[in-house]
Protein backbone atom coordinates (compact mmCIF):
# COMPACT_ATOMS: atom_id res chain seq x y z
CA UNK A 1 0.00 0.00 0.00
CA UNK A 2 2.61 2.47 1.13
CA UNK A 3 5.14 0.91 -1.24
CA UNK A 4 2.86 1.80 -4.13
CA UNK A 5 2.40 5.38 -2.99
CA UNK A 6 6.15 5.76 -3.02
CA UNK A 7 6.53 4.46 -6.58
CA UNK A 8 6.79 7.88 -8.16
CA UNK A 9 9.39 9.17 -10.62
CA UNK A 10 12.29 7.06 -9.45
CA UNK A 11 14.81 8.85 -11.61
CA UNK A 12 14.31 12.20 -9.92
CA UNK A 13 16.44 13.09 -6.96
CA UNK A 14 13.70 15.09 -5.31
CA UNK A 15 11.64 11.90 -5.27
CA UNK A 16 14.28 10.21 -3.16
CA UNK A 17 14.38 13.06 -0.77
CA UNK A 18 10.64 12.71 -0.33
CA UNK A 19 10.86 8.96 0.21
CA UNK A 20 13.49 9.39 2.90
CA UNK A 21 11.41 11.96 4.68
CA UNK A 22 8.48 9.61 4.77
CA UNK A 23 10.64 6.84 6.15
CA UNK A 24 11.99 9.09 8.86
CA UNK A 25 8.41 9.99 9.68
CA UNK A 26 7.88 6.37 10.80
CA UNK A 27 5.91 5.42 7.73
CA UNK A 28 8.09 2.71 6.30
CA UNK A 29 8.03 0.65 3.16
CA UNK A 30 6.81 -2.92 3.12
CA UNK A 31 9.94 -4.97 2.73
CA UNK A 32 7.84 -7.48 0.83
CA UNK A 33 7.57 -4.93 -2.00
CA UNK A 34 10.23 -6.57 -4.16
CA UNK A 35 9.79 -4.24 -7.13
CA UNK A 36 10.44 -1.21 -4.97
CA UNK A 37 13.54 -2.77 -3.40
CA UNK A 38 14.83 -3.67 -6.89
CA UNK A 39 14.53 -0.04 -7.97
CA UNK A 40 16.37 1.06 -4.85
CA UNK A 41 19.19 -1.40 -5.61
CA UNK A 42 19.47 -0.07 -9.19
CA UNK A 43 19.75 3.45 -7.78
CA UNK A 44 22.40 2.26 -5.29
CA UNK A 45 24.43 0.79 -8.15
CA UNK A 46 24.34 4.28 -9.74
CA UNK A 47 25.77 5.75 -6.56
CA UNK A 48 22.52 7.28 -5.26
CA UNK A 49 23.13 7.74 -1.54
CA UNK A 50 19.54 8.75 -0.76
CA UNK A 51 18.25 5.55 -2.31
CA UNK A 52 20.77 3.66 -0.20
CA UNK A 53 19.54 5.33 2.96
CA UNK A 54 15.93 4.53 2.02
CA UNK A 55 16.95 0.93 1.41
CA UNK A 56 18.72 0.85 4.78
CA UNK A 57 15.70 2.24 6.63
CA UNK A 58 13.50 -0.35 4.91
CA UNK A 59 15.49 -3.55 5.33
CA UNK A 60 18.02 -2.96 8.15
CA UNK A 61 15.56 -3.98 10.93
CA UNK A 62 14.95 -7.26 9.13
CA UNK A 63 18.64 -7.93 8.46
CA UNK A 64 19.43 -7.01 12.06
CA UNK A 65 16.90 -9.55 13.24
CA UNK A 66 18.54 -12.23 11.06
CA UNK A 67 22.02 -11.23 12.27
CA UNK A 68 20.82 -11.30 15.88
CA UNK A 69 19.38 -14.76 15.43
CA UNK A 70 22.73 -15.95 14.02
CA UNK A 71 25.08 -14.13 16.39
CA UNK A 72 23.04 -14.08 19.61
CA UNK A 73 24.70 -10.81 20.71
CA UNK A 74 23.57 -7.30 19.81
CA UNK A 75 27.09 -5.84 19.43
CA UNK A 76 28.17 -8.63 17.08
CA UNK A 77 24.89 -8.43 15.14
CA UNK A 78 25.41 -4.67 14.70
CA UNK A 79 28.85 -5.30 13.19
CA UNK A 80 27.35 -7.87 10.84
CA UNK A 81 24.64 -5.43 9.70
CA UNK A 82 27.22 -2.69 9.15
CA UNK A 83 29.47 -4.95 7.08
CA UNK A 84 26.48 -6.30 5.15
CA UNK A 85 25.35 -2.82 4.09
CA UNK A 86 28.88 -1.82 3.04
CA UNK A 87 28.78 -4.90 0.77
CA UNK A 88 25.27 -4.18 -0.47
CA UNK A 89 26.40 -0.66 -1.46
CA UNK A 90 29.52 -1.83 -3.29
CA UNK A 91 27.88 -4.86 -4.89
CA UNK A 92 24.47 -3.47 -5.85
CA UNK A 93 25.34 -3.75 -9.57
CA UNK A 94 25.97 -7.47 -9.08
CA UNK A 95 22.44 -8.19 -7.88
CA UNK A 96 20.72 -10.31 -10.56
CA UNK A 97 16.95 -9.67 -10.33
CA UNK A 98 16.31 -12.66 -12.62
CA UNK A 99 17.75 -15.04 -10.02
CA UNK A 100 16.33 -14.00 -6.68
CA UNK A 101 14.22 -11.48 -4.82
CA UNK A 102 16.14 -8.45 -3.50
CA UNK A 103 15.48 -9.37 0.12
CA UNK A 104 16.74 -12.92 -0.49
CA UNK A 105 19.95 -11.47 -1.92
CA UNK A 106 20.41 -9.13 1.05
CA UNK A 107 19.56 -11.76 3.70
CA UNK A 108 22.04 -14.12 2.01
CA UNK A 109 24.77 -11.46 2.25
CA UNK A 110 23.95 -10.91 5.93
CA UNK A 111 23.90 -14.61 6.70
CA UNK A 112 27.27 -15.08 4.97
CA UNK A 113 28.76 -12.25 7.01
CA UNK A 114 27.31 -13.72 10.19
CA UNK A 115 28.54 -17.26 9.71
CA UNK A 116 31.98 -16.03 8.62
CA UNK A 117 32.20 -14.18 11.94
CA UNK A 118 30.80 -17.14 13.88
CA UNK A 119 33.30 -19.52 12.33
CA UNK A 120 36.11 -17.13 13.30
CA UNK A 121 34.82 -16.84 16.87
CA UNK A 122 33.81 -20.46 17.33
CA UNK A 123 35.88 -20.75 20.49
CA UNK A 124 33.65 -18.21 22.31
CA UNK A 125 30.81 -19.78 24.34
CA UNK A 126 27.28 -19.58 22.95
CA UNK A 127 25.20 -16.99 24.74
CA UNK A 128 21.72 -17.56 26.10
CA UNK A 129 20.27 -15.15 23.59
CA UNK A 130 21.40 -17.37 20.74
CA UNK A 131 19.09 -20.15 21.86
CA UNK A 132 16.24 -17.82 22.62
CA UNK A 133 13.49 -16.97 20.17
CA UNK A 134 13.46 -13.19 19.75
CA UNK A 135 10.20 -11.36 20.10
CA UNK A 136 8.89 -9.29 17.20
CA UNK A 137 9.11 -5.59 17.89
CA UNK A 138 7.75 -2.56 16.14
CA UNK A 139 6.06 -4.32 13.24
CA UNK A 140 3.26 -2.67 11.30
CA UNK A 141 -0.02 -4.58 11.07
CA UNK A 142 0.50 -5.45 7.39
CA UNK A 143 4.00 -6.67 8.02
CA UNK A 144 2.84 -8.78 10.93
CA UNK A 145 0.15 -10.41 8.81
CA UNK A 146 2.63 -11.08 6.06
CA UNK A 147 5.18 -12.54 8.48
CA UNK A 148 2.52 -14.70 10.11
CA UNK A 149 1.28 -16.03 6.77
CA UNK A 150 4.77 -16.90 5.55
CA UNK A 151 5.76 -18.32 8.92
CA UNK A 152 2.73 -20.60 8.85
CA UNK A 153 3.84 -22.08 5.51
CA UNK A 154 7.38 -22.45 6.82
CA UNK A 155 6.25 -24.11 10.03
CA UNK A 156 4.04 -26.56 8.15
CA UNK A 157 6.99 -27.52 5.96
CA UNK A 158 9.40 -27.72 8.89
CA UNK A 159 6.92 -30.04 10.65
CA UNK A 160 7.17 -32.46 7.76
CA UNK A 161 10.90 -32.85 8.39
CA UNK A 162 12.31 -35.36 10.82
CA UNK A 163 13.70 -33.86 14.00
CA UNK A 164 17.32 -34.45 12.99
CA UNK A 165 16.76 -32.95 9.56
CA UNK A 166 15.22 -29.81 11.05
CA UNK A 167 17.86 -29.46 13.72
CA UNK A 168 20.85 -29.92 11.42
CA UNK A 169 19.50 -27.59 8.72
CA UNK A 170 18.70 -24.70 11.07
CA UNK A 171 21.96 -25.13 12.94
CA UNK A 172 24.00 -25.12 9.72
CA UNK A 173 22.02 -22.22 8.26
CA UNK A 174 21.95 -19.85 11.21
CA UNK A 175 25.13 -20.77 13.04
CA UNK A 176 27.36 -22.00 10.23
CA UNK A 177 28.09 -25.32 11.89
CA UNK A 178 29.93 -27.70 9.58
CA UNK A 179 28.78 -31.29 9.08
CA UNK A 180 31.67 -32.54 11.22
CA UNK A 181 30.84 -30.11 14.07
CA UNK A 182 27.22 -31.26 13.93
CA UNK A 183 28.31 -34.90 13.90
CA UNK A 184 30.32 -34.26 17.06
CA UNK A 185 27.49 -32.34 18.80
CA UNK A 186 24.91 -34.98 17.98
CA UNK A 187 27.29 -37.93 18.46
CA UNK A 188 26.26 -39.20 15.02
CA UNK A 189 28.29 -40.45 12.04
CA UNK A 190 29.36 -37.73 9.59
CA UNK A 191 27.65 -39.51 6.69
CA UNK A 192 24.32 -39.53 8.54
CA UNK A 193 24.53 -35.82 9.30
CA UNK A 194 25.25 -35.00 5.65
CA UNK A 195 22.34 -37.12 4.47
CA UNK A 196 19.94 -35.60 7.07
CA UNK A 197 20.80 -32.15 5.77
CA UNK A 198 20.66 -33.04 2.07
CA UNK A 199 17.39 -34.98 2.29
CA UNK A 200 15.90 -32.41 4.62
CA UNK A 201 16.75 -29.59 2.22
CA UNK A 202 15.15 -31.43 -0.71
CA UNK A 203 11.99 -32.03 1.31
CA UNK A 204 11.87 -28.47 2.53
CA UNK A 205 12.30 -27.09 -0.98
CA UNK A 206 9.64 -29.34 -2.49
CA UNK A 207 7.23 -28.44 0.31
CA UNK A 208 7.83 -24.68 0.05
CA UNK A 209 7.59 -24.74 -3.75
CA UNK A 210 4.30 -26.68 -3.73
CA UNK B 1 34.14 -34.58 -11.77
CA UNK B 2 31.25 -34.27 -14.19
CA UNK B 3 29.46 -31.08 -13.25
CA UNK B 4 26.92 -31.46 -16.03
CA UNK B 5 24.70 -34.06 -14.33
CA UNK B 6 21.60 -32.12 -13.25
CA UNK B 7 21.23 -34.01 -9.98
CA UNK B 8 24.88 -33.48 -9.08
CA UNK B 9 24.68 -29.79 -9.90
CA UNK B 10 21.60 -29.46 -7.72
CA UNK B 11 23.27 -31.36 -4.88
CA UNK B 12 26.49 -29.32 -5.09
CA UNK B 13 24.54 -26.07 -5.13
CA UNK B 14 22.61 -27.27 -2.05
CA UNK B 15 25.82 -28.14 -0.18
CA UNK B 16 27.30 -24.75 -1.06
CA UNK B 17 24.14 -22.85 -0.10
CA UNK B 18 23.85 -24.37 3.38
CA UNK B 19 27.61 -24.33 3.96
CA UNK B 20 28.50 -28.02 3.92
CA UNK B 21 31.52 -27.63 1.66
CA UNK B 22 35.04 -27.52 3.07
CA UNK B 23 36.91 -24.36 2.04
CA UNK B 24 38.81 -25.95 -0.90
CA UNK B 25 35.63 -27.27 -2.49
CA UNK B 26 33.91 -23.95 -1.78
CA UNK B 27 36.58 -22.04 -3.74
CA UNK B 28 36.35 -24.48 -6.67
CA UNK B 29 32.58 -24.11 -6.69
CA UNK B 30 32.90 -20.31 -6.69
CA UNK B 31 35.19 -20.58 -9.73
CA UNK B 32 32.55 -22.69 -11.50
CA UNK B 33 29.86 -20.14 -10.61
CA UNK B 34 31.74 -17.37 -12.43
CA UNK B 35 31.28 -19.10 -15.79
CA UNK B 36 28.08 -21.00 -15.33
CA UNK B 37 24.85 -19.01 -15.33
CA UNK B 38 22.81 -22.22 -14.91
CA UNK B 39 24.71 -23.07 -11.74
CA UNK B 40 24.08 -19.55 -10.40
CA UNK B 41 20.36 -20.19 -11.00
CA UNK B 42 20.58 -23.51 -9.17
CA UNK B 43 22.26 -21.81 -6.23
CA UNK B 44 19.75 -18.94 -6.20
CA UNK B 45 16.88 -21.46 -6.03
CA UNK B 46 18.42 -23.00 -2.90
CA UNK B 47 19.06 -19.60 -1.37
CA UNK B 48 15.42 -18.73 -1.99
CA UNK B 49 14.37 -21.91 -0.16
CA UNK B 50 16.76 -21.36 2.73
CA UNK B 51 15.84 -17.71 3.18
CA UNK B 52 12.38 -18.96 4.12
CA UNK B 53 13.95 -20.19 7.38
CA UNK B 54 14.04 -16.51 8.36
CA UNK B 55 10.27 -16.10 7.77
CA UNK B 56 9.54 -16.37 11.47
CA UNK B 57 12.02 -13.65 12.37
CA UNK B 58 10.54 -10.19 12.71
CA UNK B 59 12.31 -6.87 12.65
CA UNK B 60 14.46 -5.31 15.33
CA UNK B 61 15.11 -1.57 15.63
CA UNK B 62 18.73 -0.91 14.73
CA UNK B 63 20.74 1.48 16.93
CA UNK B 64 21.59 4.78 15.16
CA UNK B 65 25.34 4.31 15.38
CA UNK B 66 25.15 1.43 12.89
CA UNK B 67 24.09 3.78 10.07
CA UNK B 68 26.78 6.29 11.05
CA UNK B 69 29.34 3.46 10.90
CA UNK B 70 28.17 2.48 7.42
CA UNK B 71 28.37 6.07 6.17
CA UNK B 72 31.89 6.40 7.55
CA UNK B 73 32.88 3.23 5.70
CA UNK B 74 31.49 4.18 2.30
CA UNK B 75 32.41 7.85 2.21
CA UNK B 76 35.73 8.73 0.60
CA UNK B 77 38.48 9.11 3.19
CA UNK B 78 39.34 12.71 4.09
CA UNK B 79 43.07 13.37 4.16
CA UNK B 80 44.47 15.27 7.11
CA UNK B 81 47.43 17.28 5.83
CA UNK B 82 49.57 18.87 8.57
CA UNK B 83 49.97 22.66 8.45
CA UNK B 84 53.20 23.74 6.78
CA UNK B 85 55.24 26.90 7.58
CA UNK B 86 54.10 29.96 5.54
CA UNK B 87 57.34 30.30 3.53
CA UNK B 88 56.98 26.82 2.07
CA UNK B 89 53.33 27.50 1.41
CA UNK B 90 54.22 30.66 -0.48
CA UNK B 91 56.85 28.81 -2.46
CA UNK B 92 54.47 25.97 -3.20
CA UNK B 93 51.67 28.27 -4.27
CA UNK B 94 54.06 30.11 -6.62
CA UNK B 95 55.34 26.83 -8.03
CA UNK B 96 51.81 25.51 -8.43
CA UNK B 97 50.72 28.73 -10.14
CA UNK B 98 53.66 28.52 -12.57
CA UNK B 99 52.82 24.90 -13.29
CA UNK B 100 49.21 25.78 -13.99
CA UNK B 101 50.19 28.64 -16.31
CA UNK B 102 52.57 26.39 -18.25
CA UNK B 103 50.08 23.53 -18.34
CA UNK B 104 47.29 25.76 -19.60
CA UNK B 105 49.58 27.34 -22.20
CA UNK B 106 50.74 23.94 -23.42
CA UNK B 107 47.17 22.66 -23.31
CA UNK B 108 45.80 25.55 -25.35
CA UNK B 109 48.67 25.39 -27.84
CA UNK B 110 48.48 21.64 -28.41
CA UNK B 111 45.09 20.03 -27.96
CA UNK B 112 41.77 20.74 -26.34
CA UNK B 113 41.54 17.32 -24.77
CA UNK B 114 39.93 17.61 -21.36
CA UNK B 115 38.58 14.85 -19.16
CA UNK B 116 34.83 15.18 -18.74
CA UNK B 117 34.00 12.18 -16.55
CA UNK B 118 35.89 9.69 -14.44
CA UNK B 119 35.11 6.37 -12.80
CA UNK B 120 37.01 4.11 -10.46
CA UNK B 121 35.81 0.54 -10.83
CA UNK B 122 35.79 -1.57 -7.68
CA UNK B 123 35.96 -5.32 -7.25
CA UNK B 124 33.49 -7.31 -5.16
CA UNK B 125 35.61 -6.69 -2.09
CA UNK B 126 35.64 -2.93 -2.80
CA UNK B 127 39.26 -2.89 -4.04
CA UNK B 128 39.91 -0.19 -6.68
CA UNK B 129 40.82 -2.11 -9.87
CA UNK B 130 40.56 0.27 -12.84
CA UNK B 131 40.57 4.03 -13.34
CA UNK B 132 38.65 5.25 -16.36
CA UNK B 133 38.73 8.81 -17.71
CA UNK B 134 36.18 9.80 -20.33
CA UNK B 135 37.45 12.35 -22.85
CA UNK B 136 35.27 13.83 -25.59
CA UNK B 137 35.58 10.89 -27.98
CA UNK B 138 37.63 8.25 -26.20
CA UNK B 139 38.13 6.52 -22.85
CA UNK B 140 41.49 6.24 -21.17
CA UNK B 141 41.64 3.04 -19.09
CA UNK B 142 44.39 2.56 -16.51
CA UNK B 143 44.78 -0.52 -14.32
CA UNK B 144 45.13 -0.03 -10.55
CA UNK B 145 45.08 -3.57 -9.14
CA UNK B 146 43.73 -5.87 -11.79
CA UNK B 147 43.40 -9.63 -11.22
CA UNK B 148 44.90 -11.90 -13.89
CA UNK B 149 42.53 -13.08 -16.64
CA UNK B 150 42.51 -16.78 -17.64
CA UNK B 151 43.48 -17.51 -21.23
CA UNK B 152 40.42 -18.06 -23.35
CA UNK B 153 38.61 -15.21 -21.52
CA UNK B 154 38.23 -11.53 -22.27
CA UNK B 155 37.31 -8.55 -20.13
CA UNK B 156 34.49 -6.52 -21.66
CA UNK B 157 33.58 -2.99 -20.65
CA UNK B 158 29.90 -1.97 -20.50
CA UNK B 159 27.95 1.19 -19.84
CA UNK B 160 24.74 0.49 -17.94
CA UNK B 161 22.16 3.29 -18.16
CA UNK B 162 19.61 3.69 -15.36
CA UNK B 163 16.81 1.28 -16.12
CA UNK B 164 18.29 0.19 -19.47
CA UNK B 165 20.29 -2.67 -20.93
CA UNK B 166 24.10 -2.65 -20.85
CA UNK B 167 25.83 -1.25 -23.95
CA UNK B 168 29.23 -2.65 -24.87
CA UNK B 169 32.07 -0.12 -24.98
CA UNK B 170 34.61 -2.71 -26.12
CA UNK B 171 37.10 -5.27 -24.90
CA UNK B 172 39.94 -4.54 -22.51
CA UNK B 173 43.39 -6.08 -22.93
CA UNK B 174 44.48 -8.43 -20.11
CA UNK B 175 46.70 -5.63 -18.74
CA UNK B 176 43.70 -3.29 -18.58
CA UNK B 177 45.79 -0.43 -20.02
CA UNK B 178 44.17 0.98 -23.18
CA UNK B 179 42.36 3.72 -25.04
CA UNK B 180 38.87 3.02 -26.37
CA UNK B 181 37.44 5.17 -29.18
CA UNK B 182 33.79 6.14 -28.67
CA UNK B 183 31.25 6.48 -31.45
CA UNK B 184 28.58 9.19 -31.37
CA UNK B 185 25.91 7.08 -29.66
CA UNK B 186 28.38 5.88 -27.01
CA UNK B 187 29.43 9.48 -26.37
CA UNK B 188 25.81 10.47 -25.93
CA UNK B 189 25.19 7.53 -23.57
CA UNK B 190 28.16 8.44 -21.35
CA UNK B 191 26.78 11.94 -20.90
CA UNK B 192 23.80 10.42 -19.05
CA UNK B 193 23.68 8.68 -15.69
CA UNK B 194 25.57 5.41 -16.23
CA UNK B 195 27.48 2.78 -14.34
CA UNK B 196 30.57 1.30 -15.95
CA UNK B 197 31.04 -2.42 -15.44
CA UNK B 198 33.56 -5.02 -16.57
CA UNK B 199 32.32 -8.56 -17.13
CA UNK B 200 34.25 -11.77 -17.78
CA UNK B 201 33.35 -13.07 -21.24
CA UNK B 202 34.47 -15.76 -23.65
CA UNK B 203 37.55 -14.74 -25.68
CA UNK B 204 36.58 -12.08 -28.23
CA UNK B 205 33.68 -10.77 -26.16
CA UNK B 206 30.08 -11.64 -25.43
CA UNK B 207 28.51 -13.57 -28.32
CA UNK B 208 25.04 -12.20 -27.52
CA UNK B 209 25.77 -8.48 -27.30
CA UNK B 210 24.75 -8.54 -23.63
CA UNK B 211 26.93 -9.57 -20.66
CA UNK B 212 26.95 -13.36 -20.28
CA UNK B 213 29.58 -13.70 -17.55
CA UNK B 214 29.76 -12.29 -14.04
CA UNK B 215 30.42 -8.61 -13.38
CA UNK B 216 33.92 -8.42 -11.91
CA UNK B 217 34.29 -4.68 -11.48
CA UNK B 218 31.92 -1.76 -11.46
CA UNK B 219 31.55 1.88 -10.55
CA UNK B 220 29.44 4.94 -11.45
CA UNK B 221 30.78 7.41 -14.03
CA UNK B 222 30.83 10.82 -12.37
CA UNK B 223 31.21 14.30 -13.86
CA UNK B 224 34.33 16.19 -12.80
Amino acid sequence: MIGITLNFGLSSLSGWHCATTLINGRTGILISDAEYLKKLLVQCSLGNRRAFETLYRSVAPRLYSVALHCMGRRDLAEEVVQESFVRIWHNAARYEPRLSAPLTWMVTITRHQAIDQLRKQRELPLSDLQQEALADEGLGADEQLDTARKAKALNQCLEQLEGKQRQTITSAYFHGHSASELAEQLAAPLGSVKSWIRRGMERLRRCLES
Amino acid sequence: MNYQTPSLRRALAADYAIGLMPSGARKRFEQLLLDDAGLREELAAWQTTLVRLTDTLGQDPVPDHVWRGIVARIEPQKLHVPVKPPFWNWLRVTAAACTVVIAVAVGVLTTRDSITYTATLLSGTAQPTLRIEAHADYLNVKPLQLAAVDSGRSLQLWAIPAGGNPVSLGLLPATGDCKIQLNASQQQLLASNVVLAVSLEPEGGSPSGQPTGPVLYQGPLAAL
